[in-house]
């Protein structure tokens, strides 16, 4: 079972992936040239939604892989994916306070 | 100017994981505590956001060329990002010195590890490479409880050291999954991504990712890690790994006497 590949499947991961790749680098980018540039700005805000954006990525496409899973009713695979997505998630919920 | 710096270190880091397939992880968080004044916490929180980029635009093309193994993946991730989340949390625990004294003893032994093996670091992405228009033979991976415990280690050292663990995923799903290199090492990429969120997330939570550096040195592996993957078929790889194992030599070197002046 684990070996069947689905080119549908795998291109719609990667475009989860490359598009959060390429949105976060101009977005960070972003942040940098105003911050070289334009005196006076709070670039950190932009830089900070690069970031964020970036760490959201794999959740975005654990969450995808979760929803193509379920809609194949893979439902063992689904769960699997489900798994991983809520310890990711928890980990936002404890990481919190530890300053 | 300091981010002008940022993006050039983060530019050459990229390029030398690229090149050698080592991701720049290893590099950036000894780099970020030693020269720019990082904490190693958060040199090691802010160097997870720079693997998360190259993973994802990375896997992305493995993803393209249907090498991927979604389903392993992420089976694998359940311990993976499970082992990164915990250990991401316990670090929040563990003193300056501790880290840096494990993050040597890191360095020195893949260096030790790429230099026994007569820097022959790439060989086996070179290979997997060469297959990759060939057809995968057909395969099912097996001793899962096996490779879920490496994914486990693989994924609390990923948190602990910020780094993506690819060095343990591959050779575990080739020799003991009985999985295919070429898929091995697509599906290694395409875990580091979620493995190194799992405890980014965590480590920002915490305030131990510093996004003035993130952003500018996520920028610069971005760059550098496209530029590398580009040159790397016209590059001697033994001259890029000796650089590489040089330059964790002396980075080694450098947070040993900055760990003994601290302790001392």
């Amino acid at each position: 079972m684990s070996q069947v590949r689905e080119p549908a499947f795998d291109r719609a991961v990667a475009l989860v992936l490359r598009v959060g790749a390429f949105t976060c680098f101009f977005v960070m980018l972003a942040g940098l040239i105003d911050g070289l540039f334009m005196k006076g700005h709070i670039p950190l805000d932009i830089e900070r939604t690069g970031v964020l954006l970036m760490l959201a990525t794999p959740v975005v496409r654990v969450a995808v892989a979760c929803f193509l899973f379920f809609r194949e009713k893979d439902y063992k695979y689904g769960y699997v994916s489900l798994g991983v997505l809520v310890i990711l998630l928890l980990g936002s919920v404890f990481g919190l306070g530890e300053h | 100017m300091v981010t002008v710096l940022l993006v050039v270190f983060g530019f050459f880091a990229g390029m030398l994981g690229a090149l050698t397939g080592i991701g720049g992880g290893v590099l950036l968080t000894p780099i970020l505590a030693l020269h720019f004044g990082v904490p190693i916490r958060q040199a090691i929180g802010t160097s997870l956001v720079a693997v998360i980029t190259t993973s994802a635009a990375s896997s992305s093309v493995h993803l393209q060329r249907h090498t991927t193994d979604i389903r392993l993946g992420m089976t694998l991730e359940l311990a993976t990002s499970l082992g990164a989340a915990v250990m991401a949390y316990l670090v929040g625990y563990f003193n300056r010195s501790v880290l840096e004294g494990l993050f040597v003893a890191f360095l020195l032994y893949s260096s030790f590890t790429i230099l026994r093996s007569g820097g022959k670091l790439k060989s086996d992405e070179d290979s997997a490479m060469l297959s990759v228009n060939g057809e995968i033979p057909p395969y099912e991976p097996q001793r899962y409880p096996l490779g879920l415990s490496a994914s486990l280690v693989a994924g609390a050292l990923s948190g602990l050291l910020g780094i993506g663990g690819g060095p343990i995923k591959v050779p575990v799903m080739f020799i003991f999954m009985n999985v295919p290199l070429m898929v091995a090492t697509a599906t290694s990429n395409f875990m580091i991504g979620v493995t190194a969120a799992a405890s980014a997330i965590v480590y920002y939570r915490r305030g131990d990712i510093q996004v003035e550096i993130a952003a500018p040195l996520a920028v610069g592996v971005f760059l550098g890690s496209l530029l590398g993957a580009r040159m790397a078929p016209r590059v001697q790889t033994k001259v890029v790994v000796y650089l590489l194992v040089a330059v964790m030599l002396y980075l080694a070197t450098h947070l040993g006497v900055h760990l003994l002046r601290e302790v001392l």
